[in-house]
């Protein structure tokens, strides 16, 4: 079996049971599963930048919480409808996305320190702004959503419609990734200085990459205020933008299965600790750790080296 | 017009703990190329084991020189043991550190509780201070001040007037040069990492005076030293107090004028330069 079909039949297996979850899990892991995909979806963006770009955001959640809270706010405080209030969401977090893209004119650690300090601004206005946003509660009661006067008020139905935006959202960014764009941010991580050599504009494609990956953030955000009814400044925190690097990373850069393995395990992980021992925020610290000085290419890596490692001689005989 | 002074002075003795903190920061970037987020950790953890030596020797003095030499083995330990690792790759270096300041986060919880907690200050410090034309102004924050301008006299002058201190310069221009002229570029690096803990533990105790301490400090007093040493420029240390005075009048200004904006007014002049200077007032290309 060639690895082709094996990765089709890998990708058939995982669409059969994401379809037939409902069927057997009961609500606690319905709302597990959902969480996963948002978070795995806020992942592939930071992914976008950090395996393809060698751009290491750490302002993601401000997209995600920025196009959550506006179409919260659309939804509850002014009575718009789902159709505005969803795109609304959208252009605000992609509009946000465009402003802060300034700082692709930085690099390597100056780009991390800006964008943290870019997320805070974002916090800071989700909490301090209390007249507007609710400060520490945010904003409650978020309605699920509807169109046309059918609403996806169950929580079936809504785990279903968040499978189909994430595998929309999947196919779309693999024909991004796999274009002759995708390809020269590949490029410009690999070296800069020799793509901008061969006339690239690489800053423009950076600023590009940062846009895109602003809007699949806030795609994310406005999945999540649908899906948890309320949105607060947590949302917009440096923790959130830090732990979904981390997802990204411990599933594997540069894949589109990592971000959602990634999310899988750290959320998984973080309910089963929290459950049974008090220190859990010092154990997902130190799954930070771990990853760093050990699975650096994360769970795909480690697989792909395994096989590479147990393949390798039946290949060759 | 009173208001606006003592905006004024509130800036700057909130610019003098920053600059305690900022300093070891910048310094290990300059010279190490370490990005260390657990800085504000080392300052939490620095102010509670502050806060327990003057409980219990009721010393203030004894509190804030315990707070920051307790904080020094932590720093090697990590330093040595963790960060040595990731090599100048700065994004493990940012994940590394981030996690570690998870850890210590959760233990200090665990020892010291969720409560806000404040140091207790000698009592020749705790009245006000009246000065010509009525204003009244808490004088721990005068001390403060002064004890910040102390501190940073005395890293001026062991940075720009020593030999250690022009090795440590020679250091963060050029690395590979200096340890091939025969100078042990480790046991610099031991130093200035201790003196960065030093410093952040310092703070701690100093800053938990009158910010308190409270699980969640560490982050927000953290995100404070970064803008400062990112508009002065990472590596500077006329930078970092450049950027400490910059950093504390806009945050106090924009906490008195525009309350709910404040972090508007502290983020966007720094937005606004780093448009045109991406490395900041005294950061150099390279």
């Amino acid at each position: 079996m060639n690895v082709r079909s094996y990765g089709v039949i890998m990708a058939l297996i995982a669409l059969a049971s994401a379809l037939a979850a409902p069927l057997v899990a009961g609500p606690f892991w319905m709302t597990l599963i959902t969480q996963i995909y948002i978070y795995g979806l806020l992942a592939l963006s930071v992914d976008l930048l950090l395996g393809h770009a060698g751009l290491y955001s750490l302002c993601q959640a401000s997209f995600f919480a920025v196009a959550a809270y506006t179409t919260a706010i659309l939804q509850v405080r002014y009575g718009y409808p789902t159709i505005v209030a969803a795109p609304a969401g959208l252009i605000a977090g992609t509009l946000l996305a465009v402003l802060y893209g300034s700082a692709v004119r930085t690099r390597g650690v100056y780009f991390i320190l800006i964008t943290i300090a870019l997320g805070y601004i974002i916090w800071g206005a989700m909490y301090r702004w209390a007249s507007f946003t609710g400060g520490d509660n945010g904003i409650t009661n978020v309605p699920p959503p509807s169109v046309a006067g059918f609403s996806i008020a169950s929580q079936t139905a809504y785990y279903y419609f968040v499978l189909a935006v994430v595998i929309l959202c999947a196919f779309g960014y693999r024909i991004l990734i796999r274009s002759p764009f995708g390809l020269s941010l590949r490029g410009i991580k690999g070296s800069e200085s020799r793509m901008q050599s061969l006339g690239y504009r690489t800053t423009m494609h950076l600023y590009a990459a940062f846009v895109i990956s602003g809007l699949i953030a806030s795609l994310a955000g406005v999945l999540y205020v649908y899906y948890n009814r309320f949105i607060n400044p947590v949302a917009a925190s440096f923790q959130i933008s830090v732990e979904v690097s981390l997802m990204a990373i411990v599933g594997g850069s540069g894949t589109i299965v990592g971000p959602f393995i990634g999310a899988g395990i750290f959320l998984g992980l973080r309910n089963w600790v929290s459950s049974f021992f008090e220190l859990h925020t010092a154990v997902m610290g130190a799954v930070f750790i771990a990853t760093v000085l050990w699975a650096p290419s994360g769970i795909v890596g480690l697989v792909e080296r395994w096989r590479t490692h147990v393949g390798k001689p039946k290949d060759q005989q | 017009m009173h208001s606006g002074i003592l905006q004024a002075i509130n800036g700057v003795s909130f610019a003098a703990l920053l600059f305690l903190l900022a300093s070891g920061f910048t310094l290990s970037f300059g010279l190490m190329r370490v990005v260390n987020m657990a800085h504000g950790a080392y300052y939490l953890f620095g102010g509670y084991i502050g806060l327990t030596i003057t409980r219990h020797t009721g010393s203030f003095a004894l509190g804030v020189l315990g707070g920051g030499l307790a904080v020094i083995p932590l720093g090697y330990l990590i330093d040595r043991f963790l960060i040595r690792r990731t090599g100048e790759n700065h994004l493990a270096q940012v994940l590394l550190t981030v996690g570690i300041a998870f850890v210590l986060g959760d233990v200090a919880l665990k020892i010291w509780g969720g409560d806000s907690l404040k140091v207790p200050t000698p009592i020749e410090l705790r009245g006000a201070i009246e000065l010509p034309g009525g204003i009244i102004y808490p004088t721990y924050r005068f001390a403060l001040i002064a004890f910040g301008v102390f501190v940073g006299l005395s890293l001026w002058l062991l940075y720009r007037k020593t030999q250690i201190g022009a090795v440590v310069r020679a250091g963060v221009d050029d690395r590979e040069i200096v340890s091939a002229i025969g100078i042990n570029i480790d046991r610099l690096f031991v130093l200035v990492s201790a003196l960065a803990s030093f410093l952040a533990g310092m703070a701690g105790v100093v800053g938990g005076a009158f910010l308190t301490l409270y699980p969640g400090a560490e982050w927000e007093i953290l995100v404070y030293a970064l803008v400062v040493v990112i508009f002065g420029g990472l590596g500077s240390l006329e930078g970092a107090m450049i950027g400490a005075l910059i950093v504390g009048l806009l945050d106090a200004y924009g906490r008195w004028l525009l309350p709910e904006f404040s972090y508007f007014v502290l983020f966007g002049p720094m937005a606004i330069l780093l448009l045109f200077r991406p490395r900041g007032i005294f950061g150099r290309e390279g």
